[in-house]
C-alpha cells in the first residue's frame, strides 16, 4: 500500500463525518440565503441577493455587529492576558501548584448554564454578594452594566483555555534553552522575550485563532444571560441577533444570511490574520 | 488574585447551597451559613430529575469522547505523516467549518438527523457532538503529531519494526498528552453544550444537565439554594475526573522523553 | 402441522403489539415550576396506565425555548402532538393550516361547561384548534399594610397609580417592579393601550403607534418607572416577585396569581398573606373606559402531520378528567383557573387552602374573566386573533420593547420612539406581505 493512500485511509471516517454533519448542513445555510423563506413554513420565493442588501440596510445589523465585536475583542484580550499570566505563574514551583493549576482551569469545565447563573446570582442587584461588598446598588443586568456582567462571566469560564493550552506548551520547553540563557546572563524578562515567547508562538497562534472565532460566534453565554430577565437589547451580539431574525422574525432566509455574512468576516479576518503572520515568521 | 477570581464563584455558591431559605436572602448576607442544610439537595431529588440528567450528561460526554478520539487520532496522524494531495486543503476547511455560526446550522443539522431517525436519542446527541469536536480535535492532534521528530520513529523503521508497531510504541506514548488534552476538550465541550441538546431532545428522561437545569432556572429563579445546590452537584464529579486528568497530564509529560 | 400457523399467529400478535408499543404521544408544555411538572408527569404515566401500547413523552420547556423548538419540529416535518403555545402562536399556526381542531375534546368536556371567554381563543370557523389548559389574568398586587399606613386609595387613573408609586417610594422601598424582558413588556404595553382605548393595528394592518392612545401610554410607563429600582429593565418576571416580598418594592404591575405561591415559600412568615399582599383592580388611561388585564392562557395545540393525533385526543380528554385536571391546577392553584364551570364549583376544587388563604385575589381575577376584560398578549379584540395572524412576528420581534425602552431610559420623546418603531414595524410587515 503506498504511503497516500494509507493517508487517505486514514482521514476517510472524519472527512465523511465532517461532510455530512457539518458541510452539508453549512452548504444549505448558504444555499438558503438566496431565498425569502418562512423558518418553518415551506414556501420558498428566491430573492437572489435580496437578504443580503436588506441586512446590509438595517440598523440594527449595525448595531449588533458593534456590540458583537466590542463583546469579541474585549474579551479575547482579557482571556490572552489573565491566561498568559496565570499559566507564567503556573508553570513556577511553589507548594499547592497542583491545586491551584486545578482551581484555575476549573471554570472552564463549569457548563455554561451553571456558569451564567452562579454570576447572576453573584450580580443580583438586590440580594448579590458583590454589590454587597463593593457598598453600591449596581444594577448588573441592567441598561448600563450588563455588557459588562457579560463580559466578567465570559472571561471567566474561557481564559482557562488560554491557560491550559499555553501551560502544555510551557512545560515542553526543554530547561537547556533557559539554562543557556541564563549562562549567557539574561534576566527573567529577557528570558521571557527570547526564550518563552519565541517557544509560545505556535500555541499562540492556533490560540487566539480558535477563541477569535469561537468568541465572534458565541451564541450560548449571551443567550443564557438574557434568559429570565437580562436588558437584552443591551448585549444583543450578532449571533443573538441572527437567531432572533430566525427563530423570532421567521425569516429563515435572511438569518442564514446574516450568517453567511458572519462567515464572510471571519474568513477575511483569518485571512489577513495569516496573512500578517506568516510575514512576521520570515523577518 | 487569580484564585480569588475564579474560586470564589464556586465558594459563594457552595455557600448558599447549605443554607436555609430565609438566609439566602438577608441582608448582610452571610459568608457561611449559620447553619448547614441538606434541605435543597433533598428538594432537588426530591421534586425534579436531576440524578437522571446526570447520568445522561455522564453517559453522553465519554461517549463523544472515544468516538471523536477514535476518528480524530488516525486522521490527524495521517496528516501528520504522509503527504498525499489535499492534504493542505483538509486542514484549511476543517477551520473553515467554525467559521459558520453553529446556531446556523442546527435546523439542517436537525432535519439531517431527523432523516436518519436520530432525533430524541443518545446517539444522535453523541453524533452531533462528535461533528462539532472533530475539526478542533484534528487540530491539537496535528500539533502534538508534529512536535514528535520523525527520526525517532524513522529510527524504529530502520530497526525493522513495522509502522503500526513504531506508532504503537514510539509515536503513541509520546502523543498521549496530546490525546489526554484532546479528549478533556472533547468532553468539556459536549459537557458543557445547551444547544444541541435542547433542539435534538425532546424527552423529558433523555435530557443533559444544561438543558435539565436551565429549565430548572427559569421555572425557580427565586429557589437559588435549590439552584445553587444543583450547581454544585455538577462539579462535583467533573472535579474528580479532572484531578485525576491533571495527574495523568504531568505524568504524561514527564515518561515522555524527548520534549520538541 | 397445526402448531405453525399458531406459532405464526403468536408471532403476529407479537409483532402487533410491538408496534402498538411504538405509539408514542409527545407532549410540550410550559409549566415548568417542578410540581407542575411532576403532575402532568403523573397524569401521562396514569394514561399509559390506562392504554398500553401508548407512551406519553412529556417535555417541560422554557418560555424562551418553546417557540424555536417547535419551529424546528415543523421544519423538519415531525411536529410533536400537542403542545402548549401563546394565543397569537396558534392562531399564526391555524392561518397556515397546521393544526388540528380540537372538537371531540371540547365536546367531551360539555361546550356549556367550558367557559365562554375561553372558547374566544384560537376559534375559526366555529372550530376550536386551540383549547387552554388554564387561564389566569395579570394583577396589580400592592402592599396592603404600607397603602393603610400611608392612606392611599385604590387607584383609578393611571395619574392616581403614579401618585401611589411616589408615595410608596421612600427610603429602600421602591414604588413598583416591572420585568423588563421582552414578553412581559409587550404583555405590558398590550393591557395599557387596551386600557387606554388605543389600537396597535388599523383593518388594513397599518401600525398605529402614533395615536394619541400609544402616545399617553408611553408617557405613562415612562413616569411610572421612575419609581421602579434603577436597572428594572434587567429584572425577569420571578426576580420582580423576589423585588416584592424581599420588601424592595411596593406594588407589581404584571403581577400574576403565580405570586401568591411565590410570597408563600419567600416572604417573612409573618407577612406571607393577603392582609400584607393584596390586589387592585387595574387603573384606566386617560383615553380609555374600562380596565384592562392581560390573561395568561395558553392553548393545547394539536399538530397537523404528527404521528398519533388520535391517541393525543384521548390523552387531552384524559388530562380534563376531574382527578387529573384537579391535581394540576392545584400545582399553582391561584394562577392556574380551571377552564370547566364544572370544576371552578367543585367542593374539592373550592376546599383548596390556597385558595381559601387568596380569596380576594381570585374574585379580581374572575371579575376581569367576567366583565371580558382580560384579553391574550398583544390582542385588543377577539378578531385580532384571527386577522391578524402576524401578532406574533411582531411580539418576537422586540420593536414593541425597543419603543418602550427608548422612551423609558433612552430620554426618547415618546413620538420619536414611537415614529422609529412604526419604521421598523412596517418594514416587517412589508416583508411578510401583510402591508402593501
Amino acid at each position: 500500500m503506498t504511503a497516500a493512500r494509507t493517508g487517505w485511509l486514514l482521514v476517510l471516517p472524519a472527512l465523511l463525518l465532517l461532510a455530512a454533519l457539518t458541510v452539508y448542513p453549512v452548504a444549505y445555510g448558504i444555499w438558503i440565503s438566496f431565498f425569502s423563506k418562512h423558518s418553518f413554513f415551506p414556501e420558498q420565493q428566491f430573492v437572489g441577493l435580496g437578504n443580503y442588501a436588506a441586512v446590509l440596510a438595517d440598523e440594527e445589523f449595525w448595531r449588533s455587529l458593534e456590540l458583537g465585536l466590542i463583546y469579541s475583542l474585549t474579551t479575547i484580550a482579557l482571556q490572552l492576558a489573565i491566561g498568559v499570566a496565570a499559566a507564567l505563574l503556573l508553570n513556577e514551583a511553589f507548594p499547592g501548584r497542583g491545586l491551584a493549576r486545578a482551581v484555575s482551569i476549573f471554570p472552564y469545565v463549569v457548563p455554561t448554564v451553571v456558569a451564567v447563573i452562579i454570576w447572576k446570582w453573584l450580580l443580583n442587584s438586590q440580594f448579590g454578594l458583590v454589590n454587597y461588598l463593593l457598598g453600591i446598588p449596581v444594577s448588573w443586568m441592567g441598561r448600563d452594566w450588563i455588557m459588562v456582567s457579560l463580559i466578567i462571566v465570559s472571561v471567566w469560564q474561557f481564559f482557562p483555555f488560554v491557560l491550559l493550552a499555553v501551560l502544555a506548551r510551557l512545560q515542553s520547553i526543554p530547561p537547556e534553552l533557559y539554562e543557556a540563557a541564563t549562562v549567557d546572563g539574561a534576566g527573567a524578562w529577557r528570558r521571557f522575550v527570547h526564550v518563552t515567547l519565541p517557544q509560545l508562538q505556535s500555541v499562540l497562534f492556533v490560540v487566539v485563532l480558535l477563541r477569535s472565532i469561537w468568541m465572534f460566534t458565541k451564541f450560548d453565554t449571551p443567550w443564557l444571560m438574557i434568559q429570565g430577565g437580562g436588558a437584552e437589547t443591551y448585549i444583543r451580539t450578532l449571533p443573538i441577533y441572527t437567531y432572533q431574525r430566525t427563530f423570532a422574525y421567521y425569516e429563515a432566509g435572511r438569518g442564514s444570511a446574516m450568517a453567511v455574512i458572519m462567515f464572510l468576516m471571519l474568513v477575511a479576518a483569518a485571512a489577513l490574520y495569516f496573512h500578517f503572520w506568516r510575514r512576521e515568521e520570515q523577518l | 488574585m487569580l484564585l480569588f477570581f475564579t474560586a470564589f464563584p464556586f465558594a459563594w455558591m457552595i455557600a448558599t447551597a447549605f443554607k436555609r431559605s430565609h438566609e439566602i436572602f438577608t441582608t448582610p448576607p452571610t459568608l457561611l451559613p449559620e447553619s448547614l442544610t441538606l434541605e435543597n439537595v433533598a428538594r432537588l431529588f426530591e421534586q425534579t430529575r436531576f440524578a437522571v440528567y446526570l447520568g445522561n450528561s455522564v453517559l453522553v460526554a465519554t461517549c463523544t469522547v472515544l468516538v471523536t478520539l477514535a476518528i480524530a487520532t488516525p486522521a490527524a496522524y495521517a496528516l501528520t505523516r504522509f503527504r498525499f494531495r489535499g492534504r493542505e486543503a483538509i486542514s484549511a476547511t476543517v477551520l473553515f467549518t467554525y467559521m459558520f455560526a453553529p446556531i446556523m446550522v442546527i435546523i439542517p443539522f436537525y432535519v439531517l438527523m431527523r432523516t436518519l431517525e436520530l432525533t430524541n436519542t443518545r446517539a444522535g446527541l453523541v453524533l452531533a457532538y462528535t461533528a462539532f469536536c472533530l475539526p478542533f480535535a484534528l487540530w491539537l492532534l496535528r500539533t502534538f503529531f508534529q512536535s514528535i521528530p520523525l527520526d525517532l520513529e524513522e529510527a524504529a523503521l530502520v530497526d525493522g519494526a513495522s509502522r503500526p508497531r513504531a506508532v504503537l510504541h514510539v509515536v503513541l506514548p509520546l502523543a498521549l498528552p496530546g490525546v489526554v488534552a484532546t479528549g478533556t476538550f472533547t468532553f468539556i465541550l459536549a459537557w458543557n453544550d445547551y444547544i444541541f441538546a435542547r433542539v435534538l431532545l425532546a424527552a423529558d428522561e433523555l435530557k443533559t444537565l444544561p438543558v435539565g437545569i436551565a429549565d430548572l432556572y427559569n421555572a425557580s429563579v427565586v429557589d437559588w439554594g435549590m439552584i445553587m445546590s444543583a450547581g454544585m452537584l455538577v462539579l462535583l464529579p467533573v472535579l474528580a475526573v479532572f484531578v485525576f486528568i491533571q495527574k495523568y497530564l504531568v505524568a504524561g509529560w514527564g515518561s515522555g522523553g524527548i520534549k520538541g | 402441522m397445526k402448531t405453525i400457523p399458531s406459532v405464526a399467529a403468536l408471532l403476529l400478535a407479537a409483532v402487533l403489539s410491538s408496534a402498538q408499543a411504538q405509539k408514542v404521544i409527545r407532549v410540550w408544555h410550559t409549566e415548568t415550576q417542578p410540581n407542575s411538572q411532576e403532575a402532568v408527569r403523573n397524569i401521562a404515566k396514569r394514561f399509559e396506565a390506562k392504554h398500553p401500547g401508548v407512551k406519553v413523552e412529556v417535555e417541560a420547556l422554557a418560555w424562551g425555548d418553546l417557540e424555536g423548538k417547535i419551529m424546528a419540529s415543523l421544519a423538519a416535518g415531525t411536529p410533536p402532538e400537542l403542545s402548549h403555545g401563546q394565543p397569537i402562536t396558534c392562531a399564526a399556526l391555524q392561518s397556515k393550516g397546521l393544526l388540528l381542531p380540537l372538537d371531540e375534546v371540547v365536546q367531551a368536556l360539555g361546550e356549556a361547561n367550558i367557559w365562554d371567554q375561553v372558547k374566544r381563543v384560537c376559534r375559526v370557523g366555529g372550530k376550536q384548534y386551540g383549547l387552554v389548559h388554564a387561564a389566569g389574568t395579570s394583577l396589580l398586587i400592592y402592599r396592603k399594610d404600607l397603602a393603610q399606613k400611608l392612606g392611599l386609595k385604590p387607584p383609578r387613573t393611571w395619574a392616581d397609580l403614579v401618585a401611589n408609586a411616589k408615595a410608596f417610594t421612600t427610603g429602600g422601598m421602591y414604588g413598583i417592579t416591572i420585568p423588563g424582558d421582552n414578553l412581559f413588556i409587550n404583555i405590558l404595553l398590550g393591557e395599557l393601550l387596551k386600557a387606554n382605548g388605543g389600537i396597535f393595528f388599523d383593518r388594513q394592518n397599518r401600525p398605529q403607534l402614533s395615536s394619541r392612545p400609544m402616545l399617553e401610554t408611553l408617557e405613562f410607563i415612562r413616569d411610572l418607572t421612575r419609581y421602579a429600582p434603577p436597572g428594572w429593565e434587567g429584572h425577569g418576571y420571578l426576580e420582580t416577585f423576589t423585588n416584592l416580598y424581599g420588601q424592595k418594592a411596593a406594588m407589581m404591575y404584571q403581577g400574576y396569581g403565580r405570586g401568591a405561591g411565590l410570597i408563600e415559600k419567600g416572604a417573612l412568615p409573618s407577612m406571607a398573606n393577603a392582609e400584607h399582599f393584596d390586589v387592585w383592580v387595574k387603573p384606566v388611561g386617560p383615553s380609555g373606559r374600562e380596565p384592562a388585564a392581560q390573561v395568561d392562557e395558553e392553548p393545547w395545540m394539536l399538530f397537523k402531520g404528527s404521528k398519533n393525533p388520535k391517541e393525543a385526543v384521548e390523552f387531552l380528554k384524559f388530562f380534563y378528567q376531574k382527578d387529573n385536571y384537579l391535581e394540576y391546577v392545584q400545582t399553582v392553584p391561584i394562577h392556574l383557573f380551571p377552564i370547566t364551570k364544572s370544576l371552578r364549583a367543585d367542593r374539592d376544587y373550592q376546599a383548596t387552602p390556597m385558595i381559601q388563604r387568596w380569596k380576594s385575589w381570585i374574585e379580581v381575577q374572575e371579575g376581569y374573566l367576567n366583565n371580558d376584560q382580560g384579553k391574550p398578549t398583544l390582542v385588543i379584540d377577539w378578531d385580532d386573533m384571527n386577522s391578524k395572524p402576524y401578532l406574533m412576528e411582531v411580539l418576537g420581534s422586540g420593536i414593541l420593547r425597543d419603543m418602550v425602552m427608548d422612551v423609558a431610559l433612552e430620554n426618547k420623546s415618546p413620538r420619536e420612539a414611537a415614529s422609529r418603531a412604526q419604521r421598523r414595524l412596517e418594514d416587517l410587515l412589508k416583508s411578510k406581505g401583510y402591508l402593501k
